[in-house]
């Protein structure tokens, strides 16, 4: 199992090097020692030009489980983000990363953060993750883009 | 029609499914099932009763190659009807929940809009303009034949990739694994190309760690479903996964119909087919208990979640008694001896030290601990209590004492239903010590081994009687008051009377003097005890036939009346 997980991570590597969607980057973390830990990516999401995402590089936590790509990546902002489908612990509730609904193994890193950077701005309101921006999403728009605004500002890359 | 379920002509009546159940299984090897059918039957009905009783259920076992004969009758029957090979008739059933029913109308109605559904057919692509050219119902018959087909790496070019396809020197790699060396490739009819270590690797987990048989292609947002032909040839020489692959389709199939229910004990692969249990207004006429064909002991309900039998009560009944005790019983024993409610808010208190002027932390209403009366009447006479008469501590007692009630009603019923669980445990292990007593007699008297057997049968009767009586009280606790309860608890009298004095005789030490004495009075009892447990079990039967129970509180089913 662990051989295909990991020569799958070292070509995901090698694709996104030779070209990866502007603005955005993903890298395996470094052990205390120094070497690469495949299984575990930081990678950034920026937020889309015309939208209160705008702006914010938004950080995210890939951790591959060692039946991957059998099974999907788990996907955790951190910090939590204000979204209605994060959750409280920043794991991300999309239908692309969840196993039993649309994870296909030949789903590629590239197409998951793609995936996460369109859920910023298009929430999936069936599928609540948190009750904050949950509610105010339903209930205050105004506040919600404010809010948004607020994030993004806060995730402006140094 | 026939039927090879064993299902008696009356049952047919409450088969409410007008729907072709009965068709589907009216295979050509129908008899052959009947006649293994009647073995069971003969087997687990312990005795020589040839009729029914009253409370007794029609149901039969099924193996899984029966299952499996069943669903491969419905699967050759679409496939001759659709004109579609047999795997892809098999995940039209599947994706229809085997509701044949509705396949055929939907099927008949528009092939290609089911077939793409169902991942049989790929979707008619978007840039085609005239999209009533596309693919109709002849591409599903041309679906199969292009499932198998086994691409060789040398012919390199993808069919999706229209305007770009790579040049064919270069060797195509799976975009899985991107193991340049893998030469083996498979791919669906959608011809999504990948290896087939990853093919492998990918049911293998889906199968064996998310246990789903309804497999998709690998390939990113493609919904074409997997045969089982592709299956089995992806999974090559794992034969493990693949009979547990088939033992996942038979679970789907059983999960779809409503008069199948597959045995809930460990690794038992056998179904029971109960069409009499199949609806939910049935469950408050009649309790299901079945036997798996696996093994006599495997006794569940049909109807409900309980791996065991609640004979005389009906399933909702069974299940909220069972919820009740679960919630309350350790905690209400604990809070009726140590704790006392206040008497403005019912809060319930324990009294943990200090004085005997309260302050009830919720509602802030002082009250003493003795007499539970309001703390303002007692004026300065702290520390006793000397107000027992005044009015409103009576009235604060009676409060107290009425929910008291209510939760001693409960305890009663909880202790006897406890106590004879206990005792029905117990009696399994009466069973060791009896075989000894058995052998014992055989030696001490001119007994033959087939005369003292009546010392187990009265073992396995107290066992069994016990178990009726345990829930009888679960009934008493919810049945209306009245005379219909009267006659129940007369019943329950009696059977238990007669439970505890056979109890008692087949704990009696053995006296050769008078060992033919005791084989009379036991086997005599056992006849005693059988006969009120069928009167038990037969007037609730009847009972729920007739409409006659009625109950102190809401019962699912029992709504209407």
């Amino acid at each position: 199992m662990s051989g295909i997980c990991r020569a799958r991570l070292a070509e995901e590597r090698k694709q996104w090097r030779k070209d990866h969607p502007f603005g955005f980057y993903a890298k395996p973390t470094k052990a205390p020692d120094g070497s690469m830990n495949l299984l575990e990516w930081e990678v950034g999401i920026p937020g889309k030009a015309g939208t209160p995402w705008e702006g914010g590089v938004y950080k995210l936590m890939m951790i591959f489980p060692e039946d991957y790509p059998s099974k999907p990546p788990k996907c955790k902002f951190t910090p939590p983000l204000f979204h209605p489908n994060v959750y409280p612990s920043g794991t991300v509730c999309l239908s692309i990363l969840d196993e039993e609904k649309s994870w296909k193994p030949a789903i590629t890193i590239k197409q998951v953060l793609l995936g996460i950077q369109d859920l910023l701005n298009d929430p999936n309101i069936n599928d609540p993750a948190q009750s904050d921006a949950y509610t105010m999403f339903k209930n205050d728009k105004v506040a919600y883009e404010r809010r948004i605004r607020q994030q993004a500002r806060e995730n402006i890359p140094k | 029609m026939s039927s090879d379920y064993e299902i008696s002509d009356d049952e047919n009546e409450y088969y409410e499914y007008d729907d072709d159940d009965e068709e589907m299984v009216d295979a050509e090897d129908g008899s052959a099932s009947e006649i293994e059918v009647d073995g069971f039957g003969n087997d687990f009905k312990v005795g020589v009763r040839q009729e029914r009783k009253i409370y007794e259920v029609d149901y039969s076992p099924l193996s899984q190659p029966e299952v499996e004969r069943i669903m491969q009758a419905d699967v050759d029957h679409i496939s001759s009807i659709f004109g579609v090979e047999p795997p892809i008739a098999a995940i039209l059933l599947r994706h229809m929940n085997w509701n044949k029913e509705k396949l055929i109308e939907k099927y008949m109605d528009n092939a290609s809009a089911v077939a793409v559904a169902a991942g049989v057919e790929l979707p008619p692509r978007e840039l085609t303009p005239p999209p009533t050219k596309s693919t109709s119902s002849r591409g599903s018959t041309a679906g199969p034949l292009r499932t198998l087909r086994r691409l060789s790496a040398d012919k390199g070019s993808s069919s999706k990739g229209k305007r770009v396809s790579p040049p064919a020197e270069e060797p195509f790699v799976c975009p899985i694994c991107f193991d340049d060396s893998q030469t083996d490739f498979l791919s669906l009819l959608c011809d999504h190309k990948f290896c087939a270590g990853c093919w492998k690797e990918y049911i293998t987990s889906k199968v064996r760690t998310e246990a789903e048989c309804m497999i998709t292609c690998m390939g990113e947002g493609c919904n074409i479903a997997a045969p089982d032909p592709f299956v089995e040839k992806a999974l090559a020489d794992d034969r493990e996964t693949w009979s547990r692959y088939q033992e996942l389709l038979v679970r789907q199939f059983v999960s779809c119909i409503p008069h199948l229910k597959f045995c809930p004990y460990p690794s038992c692969t056998y179904t029971v087919s109960c069409p009499a249990a199949a609806t939910k207004s049935s469950l408050a006429q009649i309790v299901p208990i079945v036997t798996c064909g696996a093994s006599g002991s495997h006794v569940f309900c049909f109807g409900c979640p309980i791996d065991a039998d609640h004979r005389p009560v009906v399933c909702a009944v069974a299940r909220m008694w069972l919820q009740k005790c679960e919630d309350d019983s350790e905690t209400a024993n604990w809070i009726k001896s140590n704790t006392k409610e206040c008497s403005k808010c019912q809060s319930t208190i324990e009294k943990n030290g200090g004085c005997n002027h309260m302050t009830c932390k919720k509602c802030k209403y002082e009250f003493c601990w003795v007499c539970m009366g309001p703390w303002s009447e007692h004026g300065t006479s702290w520390y006793s209590c000397n107000r027992y008469d005044e009015k409103a501590s009576i009235e604060a007692r009676d409060a107290q004492t009425r929910s008291r009630a209510s939760l001693e009603r409960y305890l009663h019923y909880y202790n006897r239903w406890a106590n004879h669980e206990q005792s029905a445990k117990l009696s399994m292990e009466l069973y060791a010590k009896t075989e000894k007593k058995m052998e014992e007699m055989q030696i001490t008297s001119e007994l033959t081994w087939i005369q003292v057997q009546f010392m187990k049968k009265a073992v396995d009767v107290v066992h069994r009687c016990r178990m009726t009586l345990k829930w009888t009280y679960a009934m008493a606790y919810y049945l209306a008051p009245g005379n219909q309860k009267e006659l129940f608890e007369d019943n329950q009298r009696d059977l238990e009377r007669a439970v505890e004095e056979l109890s008692e005789l087949i704990e009696a030490p053995i006296d050769p003097e008078t060992i033919m004495t005791l084989r009379q009075k036991v086997t005599d009892k056992t006849v005693y005890v059988q006969k009120r447990n069928e009167i038990m079990l037969e007037d609730t039967a009847k009972g729920y036939l007739e409409g006659r129970w009625q109950w102190n509180t809401t019962v699912e089913g029992f709504e209407t009346e």
